[in-house]
């Protein structure tokens, strides 16, 4: 850990290392045995994902332990080959997204550090209430991220699903 | 049905090969076979013994065909082809002689004519429109690939415990289309992309397959197997590095070795010379290569080239190493019928005189229905997901094949 980090990043800092789902947030990180056991899905295709960059240990300890929220992640990408989509094809559309999504979330960290880090460092009267304003602003925004970016890929679904329909009728 | 006389005659080329709907095909670089109809088949059932059976039937017909051939040329006169299923469990295996067959080596074009029937309208175009064409839509896969990267992972166990080195395991991909698929637009696209292999049209198979089995012009024999590969890059640096390391990877050599040596076994049993290439050289294609090796031999005593595709066949290119254990293990853990994917496919002439080769890259069309087919080696270090990715490229190159 970077020692020469400010209280309210440090703050920060252990606010990212907490599982990102809030109602378990005193949930334990998991194994990647136990998250197979908790989704039912293989491990040879869950390591598969794992060395694909698509399922992301949030730390070693000493092997790699993994978010509870992954779990739902993961079971919501078996409903998707369960209604008939190929593992094949997912994976794909999987790898395509993490490609063409990560230069955004570069993007969006740094708007976060350069617009409201940098503004609650300038405005907060202590240490304290910065790190308080600092994790409280994070804590709302990442759901919120969630939803959001959710909603829109779902609107591009439906619009791109319709244009299809509406089109050429295939 | 019976053949009673068959007339070869000379022809004034070139001739269009693909304007008429064929039964059966076969073009490689020098040769184009095409042929229409179906004057005669020969099935011989399941079993190891499926080639020998095929075989001793087709030269039973042949011993009682009046044979007017002016040509004299190998594939003139008499000529069978034939398609063969990787498993000896499996059904579908056979022999087709055409009707009529238009036929070319090099700049010399013929006619071959069975009992009478004039091929003459073969030779014109058809006049007729071809038919309204629909996409390729999926149907599903014998094992669902969530089942296949399991079988992958199993078949890295036993690969890790020692019983095989290298096995290859194949899934399928099941199509429709709301009219028949045309395989001249199939055999077509192939063809024209890949020029080098052999394009094959036997029973509703249909692809193009760089693998040689086995070739006879007499006496001399000749086999080409294939194994150990690399993709092709752009970039013509890049390319070139990929080949010098294909040639240069242990890994490859052992594969590509194993495969040859096997060749090498069955053909030294049977020639009394035999020479080999020293070293692998790179064959190359428009999306892959191979590291290949040149087998040439003179037949000890006359065997036809039917018998002796079923002598080399399964190579390690289609099963893995050791071939016996491979094959078990595919049969246990592939989850489909592979049929006649992997399987000789190839001609046989009234002399014996052939070529055969490995059905890969291939679609088997039935009407309006199809079943495209992809593999992949697994060896030690290889991975579900790279695998699974070579074969959905594979199967998506073949269904885009078959779009309109």
């Amino acid at each position: 850990m970077n020692e020469t980090l400010d209280p309210w990043d440090r703050a920060l800092l252990d606010a990212l290392e907490r599982p990102l789902v809030d109602d378990e947030a005193t949930a334990e990180p998991l194994t990647l045995e136990q998250l197979a056991e908790r989704t039912g899905i293989s491990s040879v295709l869950l390591e598969m994902l794992a060395r694909e960059g698509l399922l992301r240990a949030r730390r070693q300890d000493p092997e790699p332990r993994y978010d509870p929220a992954d779990a739902e992640a993961v079971a919501a990408g078996f409903e998707l080959l369960e209604a008939g989509l190929p593992l094949a094809e997912l994976l794909d559309l999987a790898r395509r997204t993490d490609e063409a999504m990560r230069p955004i979330a570069a993007q969006a960290v740094e708007v976060f550090a350069r617009f409201v880090r940098d503004s609650v460092e300038a405005t907060a009267e202590s240490e304290e209430e910065a790190a308080r304003r600092l994790v409280a602003a994070f804590r709302r925004m990442l759901p919120a991220t969630g939803r959001l970016v959710g909603h829109h890929f779902r609107t591009l679904l439906v619009t791109e699903a319709h244009r299809r329909l509406a089109g050429d009728g295939r | 049905m019976t053949v009673r006389r068959i007339v070869t005659r000379p022809l004034e080329g070139p001739v269009p090969l693909l304007d008429h709907v064929p039964s059966v095909v076969w073009m490689s670089e020098d040769r184009a076979m095409v042929g229409f109809g179906e004057a005669a088949r020969i099935e011989p059932g399941r079993g190891e013994g499926r080639f020998e059976a095929a075989a001793e039937r087709w030269e039973d017909l042949v011993a009682r065909i009046e044979v007017d051939d002016r040509v004299g040329l190998p594939g003139t006169g008499a000529v069978a082809f034939g398609s063969f299923t990787f498993d000896p469990t499996s059904g579908g295996s056979g022999l087709v002689v055409p009707q009529v067959l238009v036929g070319r080596q090099g700049d010399r074009w013929w006619i071959t004519e069975v009992d009478g029937i004039t091929g003459e309208r073969f030779l014109h175009p058809s006049g007729t429109a071809p038919r309204p064409l629909d996409r390729p839509r999926y149907a599903g896969s014998s094992m669902p690939d969530l089942l296949w990267i399991e079988a992958v992972a199993e078949a890295l166990r036993h690969i890790e415990a020692g019983d095989v080195e290298k096995v290859v395991l194949a899934r399928d991909l099941a199509v429709w289309a709301k009219v028949p698929f045309d395989p001249r637009l199939l055999l077509e696209r192939l063809h024209a992309r890949f020029p080098s292999c052999f394009t094959f049209l036997v029973d509703g198979l249909v692809g193009a397959t760089p693998e040689l089995l086995v070739r006879r012009r007499g006496l001399a024999v000749e086999s080409v197997p294939l194994a150990g590969s690399a993709p092709r890059a752009e970039d013509p640096e890049r390319d070139e590095a990929l080949g010098k390391e294909l040639l240069a990877s242990d890994k490859d050599r052992r594969e590509h070795e194993a495969a040859a040596a096997s060749v090498g076994r069955t053909l030294g049993e049977l020639c009394v010379h035999l020479r080999r290439d020293v070293e692998p050289w790179l064959l190359e294609l428009d999306n892959v290569r191979h590291l290949a090796t040149r087998f040439e031999g003179r037949l000890a005593r006359w065997v036809s080239s039917l018998r002796l595709a079923g002598r080399l066949h399964p190579t390690a290119a289609v099963g893995g190493t050791p071939t016996a254990a491979a094959v078990d293990l595919i049969r246990r853990l592939e989850g489909m019928d592979r049929g006649r994917y992997a399987g000789p496919v190839g001609w046989v002439d009234g002399h014996g005189d052939g070529e055969w080769a490995i059905a890969l890259r291939c679609a088997e069309l039935s009407g309006a229905r199809a079943r495209l087919f992809a593999g992949a080696g697994i060896v030690a270090g290889s991975l579900p997901e790279s695998e699974l990715e070579e074969t959905r490229l594979k199967l998506r190159a073949m269904m885009g094949a078959l779009e309109p």
